[in-house]
């Protein structure tokens, strides 16, 4: 069997092929992540790759060839924000996480990381909802969908929709680059994914994926990876373009101050340069 | 040697700065507001670190990122904050983790009364985590001058063991004023017999070894080694697995890594232990003073008291109760929680007691009316506790 070349370069072979549900769209995510960090030019040894719990973060813990560690529930921007202060400046800090980690029971600390402009690159790989433990909705989980906790379709406000959008609120607290995109949108997200990295602060990338075991299922009625494929595509809009009345996702770069203020270990290293130089006699 | 008249706080900060902790991220909470106050002056000045997280679990969280680096890294709360340690306490047990905390112990349950000292974390600082298969080193300063020492010593068995270590104060520990001396040259760091132990870097590739010992380097980020660390059960790699075999292999290690080695973490002080007492006292932090006091009083009109201070708590140190006597256990709490480990751990047929109050110190003389009492065969006021009703 021909290794594909990404994983070949970066990824253990242990964990390769992924131990994702067959047709489930996360490879898709991690790939366009890899792709981004290949065409950068960064090896294994540059980057340390951070994940969480969930689907998300249990199938790409472990995969990247380098420096690999998963926080428990959410707080793994806790995590990075301590581990960055002890991290060459050259160095990158990956996270691949899920949208009940991120926008759920993490959400504060991811909110406090953007705030310190962490050096770090978020990409929220988001099946929209829970769905390791089974598929429960989240608040990235579009109005109406029926899950194995919304059986009468998803009825509580969610993150995404009637006119609230996460990204705004991880803008506010100061993010510098922040992007969303579909996981078949390919170069597109590969463009921003390496936006993201190039920022020496904190990057957020939202990147809605199929689950077909799951979601699917429950949702659209088949555990059909085409069907949830196409009905994802076609619930997203490129944000140049108009919306549809159907439009959930907006896709492209939100927001982008790249390298505008300094990231946080940058930061407090030069406060205590600061005061060092200020205390020698 | 410098001499300051200080508080306890002070005295932990200066025992981080010099066990080389150079990453302190806390929360503001009374009792142990003024560690991080110490901390946020001292840090700067030695190239460390200090910063303020959005909550405890965050704080705990930063340090352990901060350890994954490789600095030597503390965190310090009260009893409300010692809960949303949980989380990372846990990982850094699982991952193994060097990390110090302090908890200075306030009245419970919840917010309770915040400036009044409280031992209600006894079992907490034991149970820190969720999920059991793991044991807790903790150790337990009754005055500023030991907070300082154990300090130093929390730092260096977090090392060796390359797991969190706790010290379990209480209010009037952390916020009393109190004669201490910090040692300044190696010599007289040697006499005060602190310990210290350098942090290694794990090499690699087998990051979580099947063995019991000690002194194995723990996982460094950054260093090229490659090494994984999460919050699952690893193989001896770090991959995350559910093989009940290799859950065996890492349990085993984190229990019994301390377990047998126990005799590097426990130390306790006896008072008037030799000569087989008909009554032992027992107690940990602020109360033993007070117990101390009265004991010593108790022998002088002629009782057979004798006393038995803990310094470190876990592993408990169940070889030291084997004298044949009446037992008591003092506490700054009203449900009795040292009481039980006392209870377990004393020759069969013991008669065990215990007298708790929190807020403030027992009195002397209330104590020495109990010691009679008990030494009379009289019942006490206080909840007494059979081993039958257990």
């Amino acid at each position: 069997m021909v290794m594909d070349y990404l994983a070949e370069k970066y990824l253990r072979k242990r964990k390769t092929p992924s131990t994702a549900c067959s047709g489930c769209g996360l490879g898709e995510a991690q790939k366009m992540l890899l792709k981004a960090i290949d065409d950068l030019g960064y090896g294994i040894d540059d980057l340390i790759w951070g994940t969480s719990i969930g689907c998300a973060g249990r199938q790409t813990f472990g995969t990247w060839k380098g420096d690999g560690l998963a926080g428990t529930h959410g707080r793994i921007y806790a995590l990075i924000s301590g581990l960055t202060l002890t991290l060459k400046p050259e160095m990158k800090i990956v996270c691949t996480v899920g949208d009940g980690d991120a926008f759920g029971i993490g959400l504060m600390h991811l909110l406090n990381a953007a705030r310190r402009n962490v050096n770090a690159t978020v990409v929220v790989c988001d099946n929209l909802g829970y769905q390791s433990t089974g598929g429960q909705y989240s608040w990235s989980t579009p109005l109406g969908s029926v899950t194995d906790s919304s059986p009468y379709g998803m009825f509580e406000t969610n993150w995404i929709q009637d006119g609230r959008d996460v990204l705004n609120i991880i803008r506010e607290a100061g993010a510098t680059f922040l992007a969303r995109h579909v996981s078949m949108d390919g170069e597109f997200g590969v463009e921003s994914m390496r936006r993201a990295l190039l920022n020496r602060g904190f990057s957020l990338v939202h990147v809605i994926f199929p689950c077909v075991t799951n979601y699917a299922n429950t949702a659209l009625g088949a555990r059909d990876s085409i069907k949830i494929f196409r009905w994802i595509w076609d619930h997203a809009c490129p944000l140049d373009q108009e919306p549809k009345k159907d439009t959930i996702w907006r896709t492209g770069v939100y927001h982008d101050t790249t390298n505008s203020r300094l990231d946080f270990a940058t930061a407090i290293h030069n406060k205590l340069d600061e005061l060092r130089r200020s205390e020698r006699p | 040697m410098k001499r300051y008249l200080e508080t306890g706080n002070f005295a932990i900060a200066e025992g981080a700065a010099m066990a080389g902790c150079r990453l302190f991220v806390g929360y503001p909470i009374t009792p142990a507001t003024e560690i991080a106050e110490a901390m946020s002056k001292i840090m700067p000045k030695i190239g460390g670190i200090y910063l303020q997280a959005e909550d405890e679990c965050a704080a705990f969280h930063m340090c352990i990122g901060g350890a994954l680096g490789g600095l030597k890294a503390m965190t310090a709360t009260s009893g409300p904050g010692f809960i949303l340690y949980a989380d990372p306490y846990g990982w850094a047990i699982g991952s193994e983790i060097p990390v110090v905390v302090l908890n200075s112990g306030r009245v419970g349950p919840v917010s309770g009364i915040t400036g009044s000292p409280g031992q209600g974390e006894f079992y907490n600082v034991r149970y820190p985590t969720q999920g059991g298969n793991y044991e807790a080193i903790v150790l337990a300063p009754n005055t500023a001058q030991e907070a300082f020492q154990l300090t130093v010593e929390a730092f260096y068995l977090s090392e060796r063991f390359r797991t969190p270590v706790t010290i379990l104060a209480d209010q009037l520990v952390t916020d009393g004023m109190e004669d201490i001396t910090i040692p300044e040259t190696d010599k007289e760091k040697k006499k005060m017999g602190l310990r210290f132990a350098e942090r290694g870097v794990h090499p690699g590739p087998v990051f979580y070894p099947d063995t019991d010992e000690i002194d194995i380097p723990p996982v460094v980020l950054g260093r090229k080694t490659h090494a994984l660390c999460s919050d699952w059960t690893p193989t001896a790699e770090g991959y995350d697995t559910e093989v009940v075999e290799q859950c065996h292999q890492h349990v085993y290690r984190l229990i019994y890594k301390i377990r047998n080695h126990k005799d590097l973490i426990t130390r306790y002080d006896p008072l008037f232990m030799d000569d087989d007492p008909d009554l032992v006292v027992v107690s940990y932090g602020t109360p033993s003073r007070v117990v101390k006091s009265a004991v010593k009083k108790a022998r002088e009109k002629g009782m057979k008291v004798g006393a038995l201070r803990l310094i470190s708590l876990w592993p408990f140190i169940d070889e030291i109760f084997t004298t044949k006597a009446t037992y008591l256990s003092v506490e700054f709490n009203y449900d009795g929680q040292l009481v039980r480990e006392v209870q377990r751990a004393c020759p069969k047929d013991s008669d065990v007691h215990f007298f708790g109050q929190c807020g403030e110190l027992p009195k002397i003389s209330d104590l020495m009316d109990l010691f009679k009492s008990l030494l009379d065969g009289k019942p006490i006021s206080a909840i007494k506790w059979e081993r039958e009703a257990w």
